[in-house]
């Protein structure tokens, strides 16, 4: 192993080679021609889409095409990526970040945009032949139970699936990547059981109709869906994974075991410095921290909810980007804001296309006088529209079936329009732009700066 | 770039420009085949919204900061540099819909034939004149081009 300690000095160096720290890279890019820019990387792999590792274990994407810039992204935009260097310490003072190999990367301007890391919660793990358990393994070491974040983490699933057969395994989580892990399984013929703490899957954006429809797919398509409890123990045998004990006390045989609890920010590179954090790193609209020079983007930030008001932590693919491309700017001097943005997800689950904006089950803690909801359902053709509306305004939508024109209603959202006048129209499926107020029609369909 | 300019008080919602369009994405390119070998139904890239005597032709705005570009998570969403033109290819496309979550003027569909692959105008780049704009017997729909932005 090379022990030689390097001092390397770049103008911008990016912590982070996902959708924030490429976007930021690239906007750097366009602004200064010239200047040094390094991207520090733990993972193997150049750049690839988070979202789609589940496609890979499904064998839809090969490794060819799971990146999402063309392969000569670095070369082209002369930005130097430094794989499997691991930033383990940052030190604003001298403005360097120390690497797991011992190399100091000094910097004029830093981004962390080192995203997030899965959320594991305590489970204790006995051995079959043991009356005791423990609660001091990590999951991670057990052979056969993997979280599933990074490419890497796909790679060694499918690569497991495929040295020992599996048939069976088991998903803690039924939110999104859960979800989607179980659509990846079933595609490949592996049975298998979703465990989810609370009553019904996707809770966090669903209500318990669009929750209901999902759940009966995906049973429908021969998984084992178990809400409203999680895992007590995790029986191993010979360090690999045997079987569950679930808390009310049944058992589940299986050969692995996926963990998609959640995420939450890595806070590895930030947690021991100066920079003003709330679980998450605290930015202003610039994208900067607390810290001249140090910037953030991404899922380890808090930027600015439109809904709420509030910081909050907006893990989602494209306000990464935004951010990512607003932070860019500003390091390189082209003052540049992000506006803000609202938690959003659009997937398709076993065929079925759901996309959920916002406050989407506000509802459910709310008062009807608060919060006024616009249904339409139709259980036959699986179609289920949800609009709440506050104050006249749409805070949150849940389209599932059809979801033709949903960005009608992020324009709606983002823009904050009064939509009084057509509250009885708004969940319809025939929902367009011309039953929009005239002004903000105008400013649609003329746009802004064209005239003729 | 070329952009499609919408004026909607001409607009007497006869909807060519959608069969136009059709046909324009057709394999064959000719109206009677296209709507033949039309299995499943080919998409017209251009959406004719219409309430009453109101009506009007929209179809992608290939904005100059293009929401569905920085929300695609497969690569597929470009806006060409040169051109301005945001386009989808295929190929890369997944199916995911975050595009479709994005667009404000809800123009990008499903193409429900592919499977997947978020289908929308691409300007006709082959054409000296989009297909829609040439067909327009009112000149609802003008191409109008603009000085590029920053250079």
């Amino acid at each position: 192993m090379n022990t030689e300690i390097k001092n390397i000095k770049k103008d911008y160096l990016i912590i982070g080679n996902s959708a924030a720290g490429i976007s930021a890279a690239e906007s750097i890019r366009k602004n200064d021609k010239k200047a040094s820019i390094a991207i520090l990387t733990m993972e193997k792999y150049p750049n690839y889409s988070k979202p789609l590792i589940t496609y890979y274990l499904a064998g839809k994407l090969d490794l060819d095409r799971i990146n999402f810039k063309d392969r000569d992204f670095y070369k082209k935009n002369n930005i130097e990526l430094c794989l499997e260097k691991k930033a383990v310490m940052l030190n604003p003072q001298e403005r360097f970040v120390l690497t797991g190999d011992g190399s100091k990367y000094f910097y004029k301007k830093l981004l962390i945009a080192c995203g997030a890391k899965p959320a594991i919660p305590p489970i204790k793990v006995r051995d079959e032949n043991e009356s005791v358990s423990s609660l001091d393994r990590e999951i991670g070491k057990i052979r056969g139970a993997f979280t599933l974040t990074t490419l890497e983490d796909a790679v060694e699933i499918k690569k497991y699936i495929n040295d020992y057969s599996i048939k069976s395994a088991s998903i803690l989580g039924g939110g999104l990547i859960g979800l989607k892990a179980a659509e990846a399984f079933l595609e490949l013929g592996i049975n298998i059981n979703v465990i989810e703490l609370s009553e019904m899957l996707l809770s966090a954006s669903f209500d318990k109709t669009a929750s209901g429809i999902i759940e009966d797919r995906i049973k429908q398509a021969g998984s084992n869906i178990i809400t409203g409890q999680t895992i007590e123990e995790i029986i191993i045998n010979n360090g690999a994974v045997l079987g569950l004990k679930l808390t009310n006390g049944n058992k589940i045989k299986c050969s692995l075991l996926i963990v998609a609890a959640g995420v939450l920010p890595d806070d590895a590179i930030f947690k021991d410095t100066a920079i003003k954090t709330d679980k998450g790193i605290i930015v202003n609209e610039k994208m900067q921290t607390s810290i001249p020079d140090i910037y953030a983007a991404g899922d380890a930030v808090k930027s600015y909810d439109i809904l709420s008001g509030q910081p909050k932590n907006l893990a989602i693919w494209p306000a990464a980007v935004r951010q990512g491309s607003v932070a860019g700017m500003n390091m390189s001097g082209r003052p540049a804001i992000y506006k803000g943005g609202f938690l959003m997800n659009s997937v398709e689950i076993l065929g079925v296309p759901v996309i959920s904006l916002g406050l989407s089950n506000a509802e459910i803690n709310a008062s009807p006088a608060e919060i006024k909801v616009y249904i339409v359902h139709d259980a036959l053709k699986k179609i289920y529209r949800k609009i709440l509306v506050r104050n006249d305004r749409i805070i949150g939508v849940i389209l599932l079936g059809a979801i033709e024109r949903a960005g009608i209603y992020y324009g709606l959202i983002y823009n904050s329009i009064d939509i009084s006048e057509l509250k009885d129209k708004v969940a319809r499926e025939d929902f367009g732009i011309i039953q929009l107020p005239a002004d903000y029609r105008k400013h649609l369909v003329v746009g802004e700066g064209i005239e003729v | 770039m070329k952009r499609i300019f919408i004026d909607e008080k001409y607009c007497i919602g006869c909807r060519l420009c959608e069969i136009y369009c059709q046909v324009k994405h057709s394999k064959s390119k000719k109206i009677l085949k296209a709507f033949r070998e039309g299995q499943p139904d080919i998409l017209s890239r251009v959406l004719v919204e219409e309430i009453g005597h109101d009506s009007f032709a929209i179809q992608c705005r290939h904005c100059d900061d293009a929401p569905c570009v920085s929300a695609c998570i497969s690569g597929a969403m470009t806006k060409n540099e040169k051109t301005g033109v945001v386009v989808c290819d295929q190929e890369k496309c997944v199916g995911c819909w975050s595009c479709i979550m994005v667009c404000p003027y809800g123009v990008i569909k499903r193409d429900i034939s592919s499977g997947k692959a978020a289908s929308k105008c691409d300007l006709c780049v082959d054409e000296e004149v989009p297909v829609c704009v040439k067909n327009c017997p009112n000149e609802a729909l003008k191409i109008v081009q603009f000085p590029d932005e920053e250079k």
